[in-house]
């Protein structure tokens, strides 16, 4: 299966959703905590285990996330450990890009999501505490949106409703706001530890799953939070992503500074689906193919990323 | 064709001529609409009919319809069945979706957009008043990790003067703060702290109250906990001195280590000794960052042996090969530029910069940076026992109390410390007068070390050596601008008359204006000695520990420019001299420029003040009040630059540059300046040429090299990286005349 070198750390990487074999990667020097940063454009082959870089994008700091416009096949927007927004369009040189760069956050940006529904939108989750709201045209941000008491990790939006997100904190809740409304819907408190992200069930607008350094996962009906539908155990260390397949209603996939992805399905009592153990540091990135069924990646802090059929071993060549 | 066609990719899309993204119209589309750089707006003009950018509300409005029509957002759905807690939720949504997506987003489409939005993506540098700015730890790291894969051989940069920036520190101090915080799940609060601290002191970060502590709210008694260990700050005694001497006491009273224990041990029991010494660890970290680190690192150095001992007794193997962790051990072993076994100079690492100073000294210095000498620690408390059995009889209860302390790590640390030469003595007294010893040359070592004054490096083969005058020759060069050969002449005068504080002050302009702050801080120093009293000269300092963000330095030697005038003396009383603060000198020289307004030298001082409390504004102000009265002050014009520049007004610092480079063309550091205001404005490009050029007049301009090169990288010119690398300054002016 293709795995691609980073020259630095692994931190994101996203499939794009307009071409089945081009993804993106951040990735940060010195694990994110000081040094330059860069976006990788990377395309798999159809005939071999190859992965060719399209185009590479340098930052003067660490990037921490990457989402893919919905509207513009050759348009991202990245996040920028400085603070910053910067979006690039791979159709044109380097030094035409970044096309923007959307500074207000006062505090790193650590995660994107861009609008599956309005496809004209993206949410920005920063350590400052805040979400913000943007459309690529706009200098500036539409929405701020503050309640979080400490560090926002993750954003998701609804795949459903438009106008409805979910954010997660460090502040040990998930909060689900509207963003038509001043202030958010709905805050579950679902961790005795940090939440570092979180996702809505493709299948089910009313499920979203939430991930924390309390090693757990846990999915939660947002019409009875109270208690979750189901708790995912199993990982060793502080569980850094989730996502949920857009082709499999129960089927959740996660990574986690225990140097692991795991695959469960949420419904079942054994709910470990397949664990892969091909990063040797930090799993700190991990996506599903919208457009090909079973098509995983992942990044890690070992400057390595892996794309393989799920199933298959992510290492075997 | 309308907006529509092309969002929607409509047959007319095709975009003749336009030659990046022709196969993509869409793309085209996102560029004309979000680019406003000179050549998307070109391609703009190349659509046919294309609307002007100013069309945005029309084409949100079409967003909309488009967006409503799409499969998919079903978005009159209602939830699926909703039950009693969430139905406010739900209710609220549907009420929303009852209003449709129109109103909802109209916020959006009421704000006007698209103008000037440009915003390139500047490499940060920070210029300084006059000093380096503070960047090169980045690209430092960078030419590291380069040179592991080109071959190319990296040169070793002054980086303890250098030092990280502020923010560099601050991004290390808070990202640490909160990543630490995910890695070290399992671990109490305390255990995050101590982690994060052995770390950033092993750095010189201070870890004040702005880092993210933890989570506020939620872990009520860690924070009381904190702020606890935060208490600890307060000035005192060194505490660890008394527990030296503690120790001595008991042993001279005593004579016996064995009663010594005892009665240690009646007091505080068999581990608590082994506690207090952590204790006191703790509180040297803590008094380390107070007095701007007037003791060692001696407690980071400890905890972040816990942190790696912590880490290594995870039985995964994998955890055990984690390059992150050795990289983190690395890095708060202030190791951070190690290649191998061979300790190249890092930054902030007390221990290099004491080694750079007195190399070759084969002092503990040495001994320390090379763990090999040091014994592993079972030898040592093999050692330390057979030693004691052989002189005393009474003495194994003591060493088996001991090593059931379980405290390997402080063992090993202690062993490590002190190094061979105690154990060849057997007398507690002793080992206690070591620690003590060692202790107070770390104390001393540090303040060494903590003023950013090297120790002047004069050059070889200095063809003025043995000339009749060599300061009058070396004046005569200053003045027509050949600063290089004038540090020659300058060091010739000094090492014939190396009381000449003249001679020294001088030499330290020209090194300042050559972009050579080291020599240039080295060469004041020895001018101050000299004569301690030279205005120009203490002014001079002032601005260096300015731009070296030294503030207690910087206002002792400013106060020292008041104290010593013969106009304002008077207005400085000796008293405050023992304790300054920033408000008391600033109001002094406000008094100052009050009685004379017309004095350009005090308007001077005031904005470098004002530049330390990061006042822009007003230094700004206090510049171009001394520009009035002093308009042909080239140096002027440059801080006036620099400030500028550090409040993010860098078309404003170009033209202050601007003239103090027609006063003086020769002012290479004006140049470098001018290259930074330009690389701060995204013109990489220009910034190139301004960088080429300095480095033309003073190709031993390590900064700029530097900045050439995080340039280059930007303006995507990897092609001419390694004419830079080999510092081809040829190939380079003709690639980017100026």
């Amino acid at each position: 299966m293709p795995v691609f070198k980073t020259p630095f750390n692994g931190y994101s990487v996203r499939f794009s959703p307009f071409y089945e074999s081009r993804l993106a990667v951040a990735t940060a020097q010195n694990f994110g905590i000081l040094g330059n940063g860069r976006v990788h454009v990377i395309d798999l082959s159809p005939t071999s285990p190859i992965i060719n870089e399209l185009i590479a994008f340098d930052t003067a700091d660490g990037v921490y996330d990457v989402a893919w416009s919905e509207s513009h096949d050759s348009v991202l927007v990245a996040a920028i450990a400085d603070g910053s927004i910067k979006v690039y369009d791979t159709a044109l040189p380097p030094h035409s890009n970044p096309l923007r760069s959307l500074k207000e956050h006062a505090r790193e940006v650590h995660g994107l999501d861009y609008n599956p529904t309005r496809r004209d939108s993206f949410l920005s989750a920063s350590w400052d505490d805040s979400v913000k709201l943007w459309t690529l045209d706009r200098p500036a941000s539409l929405r701020t949106f503050r309640e979080h008491a400490y560090c926002v990790y993750s954003v998701a939006w609804n795949p459903k409703h438009a106008d409805v997100f979910a954010s997660a904190s460090g502040d040990c809740t998930v909060r689900i706001w509207d963003v038509r409304e001043p202030g958010s819907t709905m805050i579950i408190p679902g961790h005795e530890n940090e939440i570092l992200s979180c996702d809505w069930n493709k299948y089910d607008d009313c499920l979203i799953a939430s991930a924390s350094v309390d090693k757990s996962i846990k999915i939660w009906d947002v019409r009875n939070y109270r208690m979750p539908v189901s708790v995912l155990n199993g990982h060793g260390y502080a569980v850094r992503k989730i996502k949920f397949s857009p082709h499999r209603r129960n089927l959740i996939v996660s990574c986690s500074y225990d140097m692991t992805v795991c695959l469960w399905d949420f419904m079942v009592e054994d709910a470990l689906v397949g664990r892969y153990d091909h990063h040797t540091e930090f799993a700190v990135g991990v996506d599903l193919s919208v457009l090909v069924d079973g098509l995983m990646a992942s990044t890690g802090w070992d400057e390595l990323v892996y794309v393989w059929q799920q199933g298959m071993d992510p290492k075997a060549a | 064709m309308s907006m529509r066609e092309l969002v929607t990719g409509g047959a007319a899309c095709a975009v003749p001529g336009s030659s990046s993204s022709s196969s993509n119209p869409l793309g085209a589309l996102a560029n004309a609409l979000i680019g406003s750089s000179s050549k998307t707006q070109e391609r703009l003009r190349e659509i046919p009919n294309a609307a002007a950018p100013t069309s945005d509300t029309q084409f949100y409005s079409q967003v909309d319809d488009s967006v409503a029509a799409l499969p998919g957002s079903e978005l009159d759905r209602p939830f699926l069945h909703s039950n009693a807690q969430g139905s406010d939720f739900i209710r609220g949504l549907r009420s929303f979706d009852d209003n449709g997506l129109a109103d909802a987003w109209e916020e959006i489409q009421r704000q006007p957009h698209l103008d000037h939005l440009y915003d390139p993506a500047a490499a940060p540098i920070q210029p300084t008043l006059d000093g380096p700015p503070q960047r090169v730890l980045s690209s430092f790291l960078h030419s590291f990790v380069d040179s592991s894969r080109s071959g190319i051989p990296l040169h070793p940069t002054p980086l303890p003067l250098l030092g990280l920036s502020q923010g560099d520190k601050q991004c290390i101090r808070d990202r640490s703060s909160i990543m630490a915080r995910h890695f070290f799940a399992d671990k109490s609060e305390d255990f995050i702290n101590a982690q994060v601290n052995a770390l950033l002191s092993s750095l010189e970060i201070e870890n004040d109250v702005r880092a993210r502590g933890p989570v506020p709210g939620r872990f009520r008694e860690l924070e009381d906990y904190w702020n606890e260990s935060q208490g600890i700050l307060k000035p005192g005694a060194r505490s660890a001195d008394g527990w030296v001497t503690e120790f001595s006491q008991y042993t001279a009273q005593h004579g016996d280590t064995n009663a010594w224990v005892r009665s240690f041990e009646q007091q505080h029991g068999a581990s608590s000794w082994a506690s207090e010494f952590e204790q006191e660890q703790a509180q040297l970290t803590s008094i380390d960052h107070l007095n701007g680190g007037d003791v060692a690192n001696l407690a980071a150095i400890e905890q972040t042996r816990m942190l790696a001992h912590t880490l290594s007794q995870n039985d995964d193997p994998k955890f055990q090969n984690s390059k992150f962790l050795q990289f983190l051990s690395k890095m708060s072993r202030g190791e951070l530029i190690i290649d191998d076994n061979q300790v190249k100079p890092a930054s902030g690492s007390w221990a290099t910069e004491y080694q750079q100073q007195y190399n070759g000294g084969g002092t503990w210095a040495d001994e320390f940076v090379h763990n090999e000498v040091f014994r592993g620690p079972d030898q040592w408390v093999n050692e330390f026992a057979t030693e004691r059995e052989r002189h005393e009889q009474a003495d194994d209860q003591w060493v088996n109390e001991f090593s059931k302390l379980h405290v390997d790590d402080w063992v090993e640390e202690f062993g490590h410390q002190v190094g061979e030469g105690i154990l060849g003595d057997t007398s507690s007294d002793n080992w206690a007068n070591a620690y003590d010893e060692f202790l107070n040359e770390q104390v001393a070592a540090k303040q060494r070390s903590d003023a950013s004054s090297g120790v002047y490096v004069f050059s070889d083969m200095n063809p003025y050596v043995g000339h009749p005058n060599p300061l009058k020759e070396g004046q005569e060069l200053f003045r027509k601008g050949l600063l290089s050969e004038a540090v020659l002449a300058l060091e010739a005068e000094v090492m014939k008359n190396p009381e000449n504080a003249e001679g020294w002050r001088l030499l330290g302009i020209t090194h300042a204006e050559n972009d050579d702050d080291q020599q240039a801080i080295a060469a004041m120093m020895r001018a101050q000695e000299a004569d301690p009293t030279n205005l120009e000269v203490l002014l001079a300092l002032g601005v260096s520990h300015t731009n070296e963000l030294e503030q207690a330095a910087a206002l002792k030697y400013l106060y020292g420019w008041l104290q010593h005038h013969p106009k304002y003396g008077t207005l400085a009383p000796p008293e405050l001299g023992d304790s300054l603060y920033y408000a008391d000198v600033a109001r002094l020289f406000n008094e100052a420029a009050q009685m004379s307004p017309e004095d350009a030298d005090v308007h001077i001082v005031l904005g470098v003040l004002y530049n330390l409390s990061r006042e822009y504004d007003k230094a700004i102000a206090s510049f171009k009040t001394a520009l009035k009265l002093k308009p042909n002050d080239y140096s002027l014009w440059n801080k006036l630059g620099a400030t500028q520049a550090n409040s993010v007004q860098s078309a404003d610092a170009i033209l202050a540059y601007q003239q103090a480079l027609d006063l003086k063309p020769n002012y290479v550091r004006a140049w470098a300046n001018m290259g930074i205001s330009y690389a701060n404005q995204g013109l990489y490009e220009q910034s190139i040429r301004y960088y080429v050029r300095a480095l033309a007049m003073n190709p031993k301009a390590d900064n700029a090299w530097q900045y050439l090169r995080i340039s280059l990288s930007c303006a995507s010119r990897n092609d001419m990286l390694e004419p830079c690398d080999s510092r081809n300054l040829e190939l380079l002016q003709k690639e980017f005349p100026l």
